[in-house]
């Protein structure tokens, strides 16, 4: 292979990686199964990488691909354990004072999105990553009024889960 | 606020927690090998087209005498010629559906490509099953009506004695059913259990995918 090519998809993915570290940590409960399966999508992005032609963001072209894997391709392994990975959603907090409470809440709505089946939290992650219902409903493969009514009866879902 | 909100505010404006590869962890993983069911799909495959192919190859060669001496000769060759012309369909069909198989189709379609492939296999094994079912079931029933002249070959080919003709005929007769359920057992037995654990998962999330249209 093309060392040039090599080069330049590792330096393009090192500097996204955080978009397939945030897929691997809401598919995976365990860091065994997150380096598991970001390493599938490395080599899938990789094989697909000649077909990627620059017309769109290299991250626009990630999210289809990497999502795709998580999804379909991957194979779970079976020491997965369901684990609530508590550790693994906080989230850092800078310098500005932060409520106790708020992390909590924060906390509970993300083990809730995670307890979510694999297309609805596919849905839930392109909309916390601020994509529109036009990239969502193209890189699920729905349409753009199913995609916005899905996502409505998910938030009512997680609304009452939540609070019962 | 809304907590979806509230997360969505800080998804955005904090980094989570995440790890951090250098350039060398990332490299090192391009020359790693893939462990997707896509791979798994296509090595079951081909092992599976190897397995009939074989099986129709081998078969059919180890009892020509008997079946030559029985008047089944050009009715089995042409039966072969068929079926070899069905194999090479089946098998440009496979191929064709997985060259089409990209990840960087959306979610829906490269289920359905995957799935595809999958189904033009699952199609070759029942005309598989299909085919010994009534290949069996057809020569069977030739042989129940030329019953002197199965026996008389057998005996004479094996050197069979000391069996009445109705004796021999209804272990013959017992013999092949059991074999034929048998082995078609076990084909559909290896199908459920080898796509079953490895399909599981891609058809509930091709269903859930498929209640969001509905």
């Amino acid at each position: 292979m093309n060392k040039e090519l090599e080069h330049r998809f590792v330096a393009l993915l090192q500097e996204n990686q955080n978009i397939v570290h945030k897929i691997c940590r809401l598919y995976t409960n365990d860091s065994d199964a997150h380096n598991d399966l970001f390493q599938e999508i490395t080599i899938q992005l990789w094989r697909a990488y000649p077909k990627f032609r620059g017309d769109s963001k290299f991250s626009t072209w990630m999210y289809r691909v990497a999502l795709n894997t998580a999804i379909t391709l991957y194979r779970k392994s079976k020491r997965s354990i369901k684990t609530q990975d508590f550790e693994g959603v906080s989230f850092k907090i800078s310098s500005e004072p932060y409520d106790d409470s708020t992390e909590q809440q924060l906390k509970l709505m993300y083990s809730a999105v995670k307890d979510l089946n694999d297309i609805d939290k596919a849905l839930v992650f392109l909309y916390l990553e601020d994509k529109n219902y036009r990239e969502i409903s193209e890189t699920l493969g729905i349409t753009e009024v199913n995609a916005r009514v899905k996502m409505n009866r998910i938030k009512e879902k997680l609304r009452t889960n939540l609070n019962p | 606020m809304d907590e979806l909100e509230l997360l969505k505010q800080q998804w955005q404006t904090r980094e989570q927690t995440l790890p951090h590869l250098s350039f060398d962890d990332i490299y090192k993983m391009l020359l790693k090998k893939s462990s997707s069911i896509v791979k798994w799909i296509f090595y079951i495959s081909i092992a599976e087209i190897i397995f009939w192919s074989l099986l129709s190859f081998l078969l059919p060669e180890s009892n020509t005498k008997f079946t030559d001496d029985i008047g089944l000769h050009t009715f089995l060759i042409a039966a072969n010629v068929l079926n070899y012309l069905v194999f090479g369909f089946f098998i440009f069909l496979f191929y064709r559906n997985y060259r089409k198989i990209s990840t960087t189709d959306s979610i829906k379609e490269l289920m359905t490509n995957i799935l595809r492939t999958r189904k033009t296999v699952k199609y070759f094994v029942i005309y598989n099953v299909a085919n010994s079912a009534l290949l069996i079931i057809g020569s069977n029933f030739y042989y129940y009506l030329n019953q002197d002249m199965v026996f008389r070959v057998m005996t004479e080919d094996y050197g069979i004695r000391n069996v009445s003709q109705v004796q021999f005929m209804n272990l013959f007769f017992l013999i092949q059913i059991l074999f034929g359920i048998v082995i078609i057992g076990l084909v559909l037995l290896f199908y459920r259990v080898v796509y079953g654990i490895l399909l599981r998962r891609l058809h509930k999330n091709y269903k859930d995918l498929e209640k969001i249209e509905v």
